[in-house]
């Protein structure tokens, strides 16, 4: 188990913490009639709207510091989603928290595109690995770094202005 | 390529303090974590392989459990990390060094599985927070 014998450098893992927030939503494209909007979005449409319990997962990677055992940046990563995330989607109206470059309307899709970016910016670069935001037990979203960067790259996710961002607001 | 996962729960005690730290310095980073406690460890083995045509199976289950039941639970489970455990004499018993031991326990003991290899190791400390680690290492040390 000791440096003298062992593999050279450090390992590497992924540590995944999990939290929960309670937002309303409506599923609302202005892109669409309203009658096309109810046809697509079905219940989710109901213009009263409605919420959910979401539960998210964020997932950092990077080398095991020996003085801490851990990564550099888990220490804070409880107090940077409470700040940045937590402290504004819990008991709050997704509609107005999702700024429009992130999707037309409140989907789990959009939402979890926009936590992205928001703990994306809060992290050094590369350490956000993987996110998970469950809207049920049953409908859930994953992006990934590879696929990020990937989507990045290839212009299909462009750079968000600066004004823009979720992050900022 | 077949993923086969075997999930197994231990229960321990530890507590954080690097030695080289004082006092006051190991509570700013270790908090409440600082003091004796314990966990219900949850414990998820992957192993990946080819599915054996005469068995159906990649590996047989049973053999998986005694082999995590003598390498891992009867060193870890009703243990205190830091005073019971030799590896965590030099080495702060985080769910990442776990972990990482765990690894590096199993995966020797794998190789002579025929066709059997190790892919991760997931740790549970509690319901909100896991490690995974699939062998991987740095090159900047």
């Amino acid at each position: 188990m000791s440096e003298q014998m062992g593999p050279v450098g450090l390992p590497v893992v992924e540590v995944t913490h999990t939290f929960q927030f309670s937002a309303a939503h409506r599923m609302h494209s202005e892109r669409f009639s309203p009658e096309e909007n109810a046809r697509i979005y079905g219940r989710c449409n109901n213009p009263s709207g409605h919420g959910h319990t979401y539960r998210l997962q964020v997932t950092i990677r990077g080398p095991v510091a020996p003085e801490s055992g851990t990564i550099e940046e888990r220490a804070r990563l409880d107090a940077l989603v409470q700040d940045w995330i937590l402290e504004r989607f819990d008991r709050a109206d997704l509609n107005r928290l999702i700024p429009p470059c992130y999707g037309p309307t409140s989907t789990t899709e959009a939402l979890a595109l926009c936590l992205w970016e928001i703990l994306d910016d809060l992290l050094p670069s590369g350490r956000l690995w993987r996110l998970r935001v469950e809207e049920t037990p049953n409908n859930f979203i994953e992006l990934n770094r590879t696929e990020m960067d990937r989507s990045a790259g290839a212009g299909l996710r462009p750079p968000m202005e600066r004004g823009q961002k979720a992050s900022e607001g | 390529m077949i993923h086969l996962t075997k999930r197994m729960e231990f229960c321990a005690a530890h507590a954080y303090a690097n030695p080289a730290w004082t006092e006051a310095e190991n509570r700013r980073v270790f908090g409440k974590c600082g003091n004796l406690h314990g966990h219900n460890y949850v414990l998820e083995v992957t192993i990946k392989g080819e599915m054996s045509p005469d068995t159906g199976m990649v590996m047989n289950l049973s053999a998986l459990k005694a082999l995590i039941a003598e390498v891992v639970m009867d060193q870890f489970d009703h243990k205190h990390l830091n005073k019971d455990v030799p590896y965590f004499q030099d080495k702060l018993p985080t769910p990442e060094h776990l972990a990482v031991v765990i690894w590096e326990l199993l995966e020797p003991r794998l190789e002579t599985c025929q066709g059997v290899r190790l892919h991760r190791i997931r740790l549970h400390e509690d319901g909100s927070v896991f490690v995974d680690y699939y062998g991987e290492r740095s090159a900047d040390v």
